[in-house]
């Protein structure tokens, strides 16, 4: 386990009193900067010593915000079992550039896929994330280099050391998704292919801890990654894998900050690493997180047990990072689920009712967000919306909100079939009957029709949810810190991945279980329509 | 039989030149009836003649494009107060259409309770009486699907008569039904007639609708061929169409 343990820093943004902020408001800009330069002083960072005479544009609202994807030590991840203390040299990095600017930070966590996305639409100011700097990048944004970096293609120990890339020919081999790894390999693949020989076959994943877990249990040949990582990952894989290859490539030299394209910002950005470097700060921050440039030490020969460890499943089982991550899943799969109910019923009576322009729209409605990926909808709703509607990228507008929003419209398409059928299948006599006691429509609805449809609807919609209940793991693509999201993380940083997915199983299976049992429980309130049941239990 | 052309305001229905039409299919064709109080109307004709429709007006359950229905002297039309018109004119079906989720109580106190806001000790005190009537007041607290289906049909009767009304609407109520329990429900439609409360009733079975009709009346394409006594009808049909209806029945 890493020893260094961040300072206890509150990374949650920091509150200012009222009256400051009052005042800060009022302010003219120098002295907005100098008030928050005063308050900084006071509170945060006494030992300061930069001073900021311009800050960049990505710097507002008095804070830096920051995209990261914490599973990528000892750059960025989770140091300890609370998913918000962030740890790493890029946190360290984003701290110190907050304090430069005099201003607090304020990260959010992502998959690594959608912090490009996010830093498009202005939700954060900038990317630090084990990124390189590469051509292709910086087409659309500006990056400021870091940190020296290289390549290494890494297989299990006692793998032969090759000599180019070209010597993978017809080997698996893993990267990270959404790295540029892949489009390198390609760049390999087209050599190898003119040259007639078998390509790379390469298999992605979405974090970089199940790209190494793939080498470890033996189902590709090696991974491709950064040199620092393994520096790291060393406590963890001593002794299991090996560097078969440092490949030169001019493109993956350098790991760098990423903001949008805006010249002058880029130039602030510059003159402050470039201090920090001349201040030996940042090779300091390389030094606390072991990062050192000899390759061949990385690997002492240090053996991991491979056993089921149980005192790390039982931990983790009873840790408060599994327990929170449980209850968001379910506070978020309850929330969405009964917002898709209350919003179907009424559509599911109206699309049984006469033809309209209103039933044609949500008959539209229900094929589109049946027919489009939950996945691509929670995209589409954290990264495309505050492109077309900039209130969408406001603080309020949190992933919770989103994954609300998201799986609510989106299961409301599959409920309201549900309510559809449900509704139709009360025999059309019983509001016949209702009509000739002079009962009212409302009267009809909620006590003769809405009772007996429940009774149909209810078993298809337990299963609704016990599926959206796991479907609202896809929502740790928008760094909601759901369970998933919660045990990727604790593996990222501890590679004990099958005592962490052991614990994620218990809580869902534990949750899907009480559902069922509630299942059983309310179909007994139904023994009207069974006559055996109700022959025993009537008398 | 003539009648005049205005409608008889003294009559419990009255009904002049009533019409129905579901698009351009004419199911009711100019309709002509006076009921009196307590009296038992039976309406008989082949399927499709538009008996439902008929006795469906009579409620509203289906409005009636032209004519005057009056009941109680008082013109039943768009204007109408439907939850004061169904409170005195019941129903009764062929399928019973009992609410399934609902105790036999509950069923008999369930449109008193919320369209009338009569108190839940009332509306159940009223409902053991007429179950009582009707012979199944110790299935009160069964749900209708362990009942057999006259048991069923009487429930659906002691409902409709929870809501006190003045007439009642039987459609097809003994099709579902054993012979056994076709005579219990005869039974029960004469204790209606004797507590005053005006029957029309569609039926397809002939036996049925002899032992009970004071008149018969006979439909056939949507309009009103006969309005005959029963013992006149069966024995000496006035009209063609009521003799061949007749022969095919008892050939059945």
């Amino acid at each position: 386990m890493p020893s260094t343990r961040p300072p206890a820093l509150a990374l949650s943004r920091p509150r200012r009193t009222p009256a400051l902020q009052r005042i800060t408001r009022r302010a003219a800009p120098w002295r907005r900067i100098c008030l928050a330069a005063l308050f900084v002083l006071a509170f945060i960072l006494p030992a300061a010593r930069a001073h900021a005479d311009d800050l960049p544009s990505f710097v507002h609202d008095g804070q830096l915000t920051l995209c990261t994807n914490p599973t990528l030590p000892p750059m960025t991840f989770v140091n300890g079992s609370d998913t918000n203390a962030l740890a790493g040299m890029d946190i360290d990095l984003a701290r110190r550039l907050a304090a430069y600017w005099h201003v607090p930070l304020v990260p959010q966590t992502m998959d690594f896929e959608g912090l490009f996305p996010s830093l498009s639409a202005q939700r954060c100011g900038m990317v630090i994330s084990g990124v390189l700097r590469q051509a292709g990048r910086l087409r659309n944004y500006d990056a400021v280099a870091y940190l020296d970096s290289s390549v290494v293609a890494v297989a299990r120990v006692g793998t032969p050391r090759i000599r180019t890339m070209a010597d993978l020919s017809g080997q698996t081999v893993a990267v990270q998704s959404g790295t540029s790894y892949a489009a390198q390999i390609e760049r390999e693949n087209d050599r190898l292919r003119a040259a007639g020989r078998l390509p790379i076959i390469l298999q992605q994943y979405p974090t970089e801890d199940q790209v190494v877990q793939q080498v470890l249990i033996g189902r590709v040949h090696a991974f491709i990654s950064q040199d620092v990582e393994l520096y790291y990952r060393q406590k963890q894989l001593g002794g299991k894998v090996t560097i078969i290859l440092t490949p030169d490539y001019p493109d993956f030299h350098q790991f760098a900050v990423y903001i949008r394209k805006d010249a002058h910002d880029t130039e602030l950005l510059q003159k402050a690493i470039d201090d920090l470097t001349q201040q030996g700060e940042l090779s300091a921050m390389a030094r606390k997180w072991g990062i050192s440039g000899d390759h061949q030490s990385v690997f002492t020969d240090r053996k991991a047990s491979s056993r089921f460890d149980f005192a790390t499943f039982f931990s983790a089982l009873l840790s408060t990072a599994f327990l929170k991550g449980a209850a968001l899943t379910l506070v978020i799969a309850i929330l969405s689920h009964l917002t898709a109910i209350i919003i179907s019923v009424p559509m599911a009576m109206k699309l049984n009712g006469r033809d309209s322009i209103v039933r044609r729209l949500l008959g539209l409605y229900v094929a589109i967000f049946r027919g489009a990926p939950t996945l691509l909808q929670l995209l589409f709703i954290w990264n495309a919306l505050p492109q077309f509607f900039p209130i969408f990228r406001e603080h309020w507008f949190t992933p919770f909100l989103a994954t609300w929003l998201s799986l609510s419209i989106n299961e409301s398409a599959y409920q309201v079939e549900i309510n559809r059928a449900a509704l139709r299948a009360v025999d059309p006599g019983q509001v016949l009957a209702a009509d000739a006691l002079g009962m009212t429509t409302a009267q009809t609805y909620r006590h003769v029709i809405f009772p007996q449809a429940l009774r149909i609807a209810l078993p298809p919609t337990i299963n609704e949810f016990i599926s959206l209940l796991k479907t609202t793991s896809l929502a740790s693509v928008i760094s909601l810190q759901e369970l998933l999201a919660v045990t990727q993380i604790q593996v990222a940083r501890t590679f004990q991945f099958t005592e962490y997915y052991a614990a994620a199983l218990v809580y869902y299976l534990a949750m899907v279980f009480f559902f069922l049992f509630l299942q059983k429980r309310i179909e007994r309130r139904f023994v009207w329509a069974d006559r055996d049941k109700a022959s025993t239990d009537a008398a | 039989m003539q009648l005049s052309t205005s409608p008889d305001p003294t009559a419990r229905i009255s009904i002049r030149g009533l019409s129905k039409f579901y698009k351009d299919y004419l199911a009711l064709d100019r309709v002509d009836l006076d009921v009196r109080k307590g009296e038992r109307i039976v309406v008989l004709g082949p399927s499709g003649s538009g008996k439902s429709t008929f006795i469906r007006c009579l409620n509203r359950i289906e409005p009636h494009d032209s004519g005057v229905l009056m009941i109680d002297g008082r013109v039943i039309d768009d204007r109408t107060d439907l939850t004061a018109l169904r409170g005195s004119v019941g129903m009764v079906f062929q399928n019973y259409n009992l609410f399934p989720h609902l105790s036999v109580l509950d069923n008999c106190t369930l449109a008193p309770r919320l369209v009338r806001g009569v108190g839940t000790s009332d509306a159940e005190a009223t409902a053991r009486r007429y179950l009582s009537q009707v012979n199944i007041a110790e299935q009160a607290d069964k749900f209708p699907i362990q009942l057999s289906g006259g048991q069923q049909q009487r429930v659906a009767i002691a409902r409709a008569l929870c809501m006190n009304p003045e007439i009642i609407l039987f459609d097809e109520p003994t099709a579902a039904l054993d012979p056994e329990s076709i005579s219990g429900i005869v039974g029960i439609m004469r204790d209606l007639t004797e507590q005053g409360i005006t029957t029309v009733c569609v039926t397809h079975e002939m036996g049925f609708a002899r032992h009970i009709a004071d008149r018969i009346v006979f439909m056939d394409r949507g309009a009103v061929l006969e309005i005959t006594p029963p013992e006149e009808f069966f024995t000496a049909p006035r009209t063609e169409r009521a003799r061949t209806f007749l022969a095919q029945m008892i050939r059945h």
